[in-house]
């Protein structure tokens, strides 16, 4: 007895200590190697993006003095927007004023895009945020459901579905929606938009509509996704061992066989973000709501350079966070060597 | 002082559970299992039957077993040794079911067992430990958390306790620096260290029985010795009944009381492992003890062991004298910058032709990489590397092409499946080395219809695809691939190593046929019977050394070197008894000259 | 690879749907009934002889815009997948062979690429540069690359690592033979898959900007289109919008059970039910006993 006793503390303080510094070390080491890889994104994404302008030819006299005007007009207005400099100064410029939160003034109305922007924002991140928990939740039941009960009528039944729903368009599911629970049933307002602070209740009513729109590509994604890693880890000899250890299934399912399937999960909803912010343009047209994505539109519409710039810049920027959240989630649930680093 | 301390695996009189009280035998008395012991795990006339093919595949499988004591399973892949125990685990595939007989667990039937009853049953009662160990670990959680997930389970510990006898149990499996390996994944780990994590999850609650399938096979012999060794001790120590599962012999008279030799489903003999091995009655278990002595290293304990010169490859030898393969002073480094270190370290081999000399050397000890460099697949930093009279050491990428293509040095792989491209068929995989020299299609098929016959294979199989053909097939199909160019030098790593026994001999008989042809041979593989009965002269390497090298028989009957003697001490053979742990760590002590 | 897929059931559905809608494509001018363009008298007219699925808002026959709008939809699927498999399957492969500069560049602009939402660009892209769908189609196809890139990038990687290729190397091949003998095969159905996933994605993509009237001039029917002018007389003719949106659903649909139907007859996992039947052929012909499960 007493010749293991002691040395068992030292041990264990040992594990614990060293497991604290282990889970601060993934945390910081995820954060660097995200940062490694979306500074240069960033860098390349938005310089792309400021290349647009002097590709497309626009300039803020056309749209502010229309077509007739004078050649001394326009230069005077592009002199006025400090056109007339070089490309890589006005690049070094406009990018150090966008790490500062500025994005610049509208060409159409002169207003600041930036106030802009975050209006439609808190519209759009209220649609795809409960569109996301709609898609993850959904997305999770149906998968998981499918691949306990595989190769049952259940488990087809379910991948009918998901097949069927994969192939909506965001605009197809909106105008079914609108069509059938707006305008043929009257259950939701049909469009528009009320902040939360009016009333959490009209505000869910009015974001439902849009968020399931946009949900069904999530929903079947993640149903997908998730019932293949599921099915994959079960024929895993992992799940044998634990099974000859003596564990029940229900916590082979969760500690085993769910771990090991959340990540290829994970990473195809990181992969999901981008098309969803591309699809608010589309449900945010159908239901009338003015969001980023509506906002987007109309000023490509318009030809205002520096409000597209700025939705591209901003949008660069959620995917982005986007993706780090779901990194550090990932290197939450799995040891790095699996995500081949 | 022995890490398995009594107070680590045997808490058994303070037992908390008093409802499955143990018989007064199953203590860990003197001798683990007297006459009058209760049975932990009897099988009566056992039968498997494949629902899907309505076929019976296990004809009938009876052996008691009582505390303390050891059963071993013998038999070729294929034999249902594997489905015998799943049976009895109760985790059979779908469409696989226990067809007739009985398996009694603790005197009860576990055919009235609820799903419910057998979770509770496994791990508990009996456990289990398999091949590839780095597979049966979830690799997303620590190894350690997953020994506690067990006792927290099965006895109700607190996270704080579990850890703390997670702790204690991988020391009992006499893991050094226990705490830190409780922390580290799978991915972390060598094999050797997983097989006893493995085991120490196995016996976290105590079952009685420990089913081991294969679970020293791909092991280095050292470990494989250790691994032994510790099953050993916890049959000693705790009175746990074993189940052994093995394709070698060996292993099973090291380990066993009773052996059963199974052939397609069927037990053809079964008896005290001694009478068994010793004086086999059934032809295929005289078959299989032949093959162990031929490739094994029993015979080298008698004076006739060895392989023999025959007037052929003496006459093949004399035709062309000179050394095909010069290795000197070869020196070569992995990776770049700080992360550089030497893998092979003052190298020098040759081989005549005609010869085979096999390379032993266990897992990182640098013989792929020797091989590799021979191959010009990895570049030498020092040394000089003399193939066929041509100094390849300093070749450039065009040379060595020219060279490859004239066919004059072949490699043939460990993993046979992997090794042909599994969209070609068989014909066009073996014609593509002389494709590559540029030998038209229609001359070529021919030319390799004639190497069929040398490596067994009838021409029947040229038209299908590799994943149709068994192991043994494909690896026949990689060394005829090898042959078609008329090589002088041919590369086999680990050649062997993933077949069963009859397939292991059939190649090494075509290898040894082969020097005939003025062949030079290198033959690497950490199995010491397969290269002592094949190879004219052994290499042991040794952390990128070689430490000693000569003919076969003399290696293997007086080593000098204090690693060969570990090496060979750690094979368990037939009638001899390896070195014990102290003589090895002895050996393991010693400096290196 | 042809053959197999149409030996599919799905594959059979799936090419015979998308033929369908490419013929359309090539001679909906022709086949139209009426002229798309030409307005009449009878707006929001219902199903009558002459317009079998009746008129629009300006009374144009809505089967001869529907035949006539494929075209647009098709076009730019079409030349989405194209552009994203040029930009993305060469450097895929060239990734694997080229050195770690061009890897480590080719790497960072796919992780680029993939953080940009390509609707929004496309949207940009054409009010920017020009309001034409074919510009606009050739930055989504750039933006959707990395999904080749990655593709055929893993299935190259795998086989540059394989024992056989290693063999092959040790016969003295060059890289050329190596590509030919043994990369191609193994590339070539993850492609053919991504393609077929590509050309639905691509139908969307132009469908939602043809939708939000983005990248054609008004008068020219397509899909998108007279979803989004059928969204304006719900309440008369509540099932306008149900014809265009089941061609788009029905085309993206045999799009990925084209994909589906490549990827089950391709790989190891395809391979494995025929030669399952051939080996069971084989073995009745040996009348031996085989190995069944047992040990690894």
């Amino acid at each position: 007895m007493t010749t293991t006793a002691p040395p068992v503390t030292p041990v264990r303080r040992r594990v614990a200590v060293a497991g604290v510094r282990h889970a601060a070390g993934r945390v910081l080491a995820v954060l660097a190697r995200s940062a490694a890889v979306f500074a240069p994104v960033f860098l390349v994404a938005t310089f792309v993006t400021f290349a647009l302008r002097s590709l497309s030819g626009l300039s803020p006299a056309r749209v502010q003095l229309g077509e007739e005007a004078t050649p001394e007009a326009i230069e005077r207005v592009e002199a006025q927007w400090g056109l007339d400099r070089p490309f890589l100064t006005q690049y070094g410029d406009w990018f150090t004023s966008v790490l500062h939160g500025d994005l610049g003034t509208s060409w159409v109305n002169g207003a600041d895009i930036s106030t802009l922007i975050g209006l439609g924002l808190g519209v759009s991140l209220s649609v795809a945020t409960f569109a996301l928990i709609i898609g993850v939740f959904a997305g999770f039941l149906l998968g998981t459901v499918a691949a306990l009960r595989r190769t049952t009528v259940i488990d087809r039944t379910i991948t009918g579905f998901v097949t069927v729903i994969s192939v909506m368009p965001a605009f197809v599911v909106g105008i079914v929606l609108v069509s059938v629970l707006a305008v043929g049933l009257g259950l939701f307002p049909s469009a528009g938009y009320v902040p939360a602070e009016q009333g959490a209740g009209a505000w869910l009513a009015h974001i439902t509509l849009p968020a399931l729109a946009l949900s069904f590509d999530v929903v079947a994604d993640v149903a997908r996704q998730l019932r293949s890693s599921l099915v994959g880890a079960y024929q895993e000899n992992y799940v044998t061992g634990a099974v000859v250890r003596g564990l029940s299934p229900r916590r082979i399912f969760f500690t085993h066989v769910l771990r090991n399937a959340l990540g290829p999960t994970l990473a195809t909803l990181g992969q999901k973000f981008p098309a969803l912010v591309g699809a608010s343009v589309v449900t945010e047209w159908i239901f009338g709501l003015q969001g980023f994505g509506r906002f987007a539109n109309d000023s490509a519409q318009a030809g205002d350079v520096p409000a597209v710039q700025g939705v591209l810049v901003v949008s660069i920027a959620l995917v982005v966070s986007f993706n780090l959240v779901v990194n550090l989630v990932l290197a939450h649930v799995t040891p790095a060597s699996r995500r081949g680093v | 002082m022995s890490p398995l301390s009594p107070d680590t695996l045997t808490p058994r009189p303070e037992r908390p559970r008093p409802e499955r009280a143990r018989p007064e035998t199953a203590r860990p008395t003197d001798d683990g299992g007297s006459p009058e012991a209760a049975p932990v795990l009897a099988l009566h006339d056992v039968r498997v039957t494949d629902r899907a093919g309505d076929r019976e595949i296990v004809h009938g499988v009876t052996f008691t077993l009582t505390p303390g004591k050891a059963v071993g399973i013998v038999g070729e892949s294929g034999s249902g040794k594997t489905l015998t125990c799943r049976a009895v685990l109760g985790i059979l595939p779908p469409h696989f079911e226990v067809s007739g007989g009985r398996v009694d667990l603790m005197g009860e039937d576990t055919a009235t067992k609820t799903p419910r009853q057998w979770t509770d049953l496994r791990g508990s009662t009996i456990g289990a430990v398999f091949q590839d160990p780095a597979s049966y670990l979830n690799p997303a959680i620590t190894v350690g958390a997953q020994i506690a997930e067990v006792l927290r389970v099965k006895r109700g510990l607190s996270r704080r306790a579990a850890r703390r006898r997670a702790v204690e149990l991988l020391a009992a499996v006499r893991l050094r620096d226990p705490g830190r390996v409780h922390g580290q994944y799978v991915h972390e780990l060598s094999g050797g260290m997983l097989q006893r994590v493995l085991i120490a999850a196995a016996v976290a609650v105590e079952p009685r029985a420990l089913i081991a399938d294969e679970a020293t096979t791909a092991l280095d012999v050292t470990v494989q010795a250790e691994i032994l060794d510790l099953l050993a001790d916890l049959r000693e120590r705790t009175g746990l009944a074993l189940v052994v599962v093995s394709h070698d012999l060996a292993v099973v008279a090291h380990l066993c009381d009773e052996v059963l030799v199974m052939r397609r489903g069927e037990v053809v003999e079964q008896g005290e492992t001694r009478s068994v091995l010793h004086h086999p009655r059934h032809p295929y278990t005289r078959l299989l003890v032949a093959e162990h002595e031929q490739y094994g290293l029993d015979r080298f304990r008698h004076p006739s062991g060895g392989v023999m010169t025959t007037p052929a490859v003496k006459a093949a030898r004399e035709a062309e004298p000179g050394a095909v393969l010069e290795v000197t002073g070869l020196d070569v480094h992995h990776g770049r910058g700080r992360a550089r270190r030497r893998v092979l370290r003052d190298v020098t081999l040759g081989i005549a032709p005609g010869e085979i000399v096999g390379l032993i050397g266990e897992t990182g000890s640098g013989k792929s990489t020797l091989a590799r460099a021979v191959l010009g697949l990895v570049p030498p930093s020092a040394g000089s590397i003399r193939v066929a009279g041509e100094d390849v050491g300093a070749y450039g990428p065009r040379q060595w092409r020219a060279l490859r293509r004239r066919g004059v040095i072949q490699y043939v792989f460990q993993d046979p499946l992997r090794s042909l491209d599994p969209d070609l068929t068989i014909e066009d995989s073996l014609v593509e080395p002389l494709l590559i020299q540029g030998v038209r299609r229609k001359e070529a098929a021919p030319r390799v219809r004639s190497f069929l016959d040398r490596v067994r294979l009838t021409p029947d199989l040229l038209e299908r695809l590799p994943a149709e053909l068994s192991g043994g097939q494909r690896q026949r199909v990689a060394v005829a691939r090898a042959l078609v160019t008329g090589p002088r030098l041919v590369v086999l790593d680990e050649p062997v190593s993933a077949l069963d026994s009859a397939n292991r001999v059939q190649v090494l008989e075509i290898l040894k046929e082969l020097r005939a042809s003025g062949v030079a041979l290198l033959l690497i593989s950490h199995d010491l019977g397969s290269v002592a009965g094949t190879a004219d002269r052994v290499a042991v390497l040794h952390r990128g050394e070689l430490v000693e090298t000569g003919a076969a028989r003399d290696i293997v009957n007086h080593p000098v070197h204090p690693y060969t003697r570990l090496l060979l001490g750690s094979a368990p053979t037939l009638r001899g008894r390896p070195a014990g742990r102290a003589e090895r760590e002895a050996l393991r002590a010693l400096p290196a000259d | 690879m042809v053959r197999r897929v149409l030996a599919l059931t799905s594959g059979r559905i799936a090419v015979v749907i998308l033929a369908v809608i490419a013929l359309l494509a090539l001679l909906g001018p022709w086949l139209a009934p009426q002229d798309p363009l030409a307005t009449g008298d009878h707006a929001l007219a219902a199903y009558s002889a002459g317009h079998w699925m009746g008129t629009d808002h300006l009374g144009r026959d809505v089967l001869s815009r529907l035949l006539d709008g494929s075209r647009v939809s098709v076009l730019g699927s079409l030349e989405v997948a194209l552009v994203a498999l040029v930009a993305g399957a060469v450097p895929g492969i060239l990734s694997v062979h080229l050195g770690r500069v061009f890897e480590w560049l080719t790497l960072r602009i796919a992780d680029t690429l993939v953080a940009l939402p390509f609707l929004l660009f496309a949207i940009a892209v054409i009010a920017l540069l020009g309001n034409g769908i074919t510009q606009a189609m050739l930055v989504t196809g750039t933006l959707v690359s990395p999904l080749f890139y990655r593709v055929s990038r893993a299935a190259t990687l795998a086989v540059a690592r394989s024992a056989y290729v290693e063999a092959a190397i040790v016969s003295g091949a060059s890289i050329g033979w190596i590509v030919r003998r043994h990369v191609w095969a193994k590339v070539l159905p993850p492609i053919a898959v991504a393609l077929a996933q590509t050309v639905g994605v691509g139908f969307v993509i132009v469908s939602s900007l043809t939708f939000l009237g983005i990248g054609v001039q008004p008068p020219e029917p397509t899909w998108g289109g007279l979803l989004a002018s059928d969204l304006g007389y719900l309440g008369h003719r509540p099932w306008a919008p149900v014809a265009p949106a089941l061609l788009i659903m029905i085309t993206v649909w045999a799009c990925n059970l084209l994909a589906d139907a490549i990827r089950d007859v391709s790989g190891e996992a395809g391979r494995a039910p025929a030669n399952d039947r051939k080996a069971r052929a084989h073995r009745r012909e040996a009348a031996g006993p085989h190995p069944a499960g047992g040990s690894r």
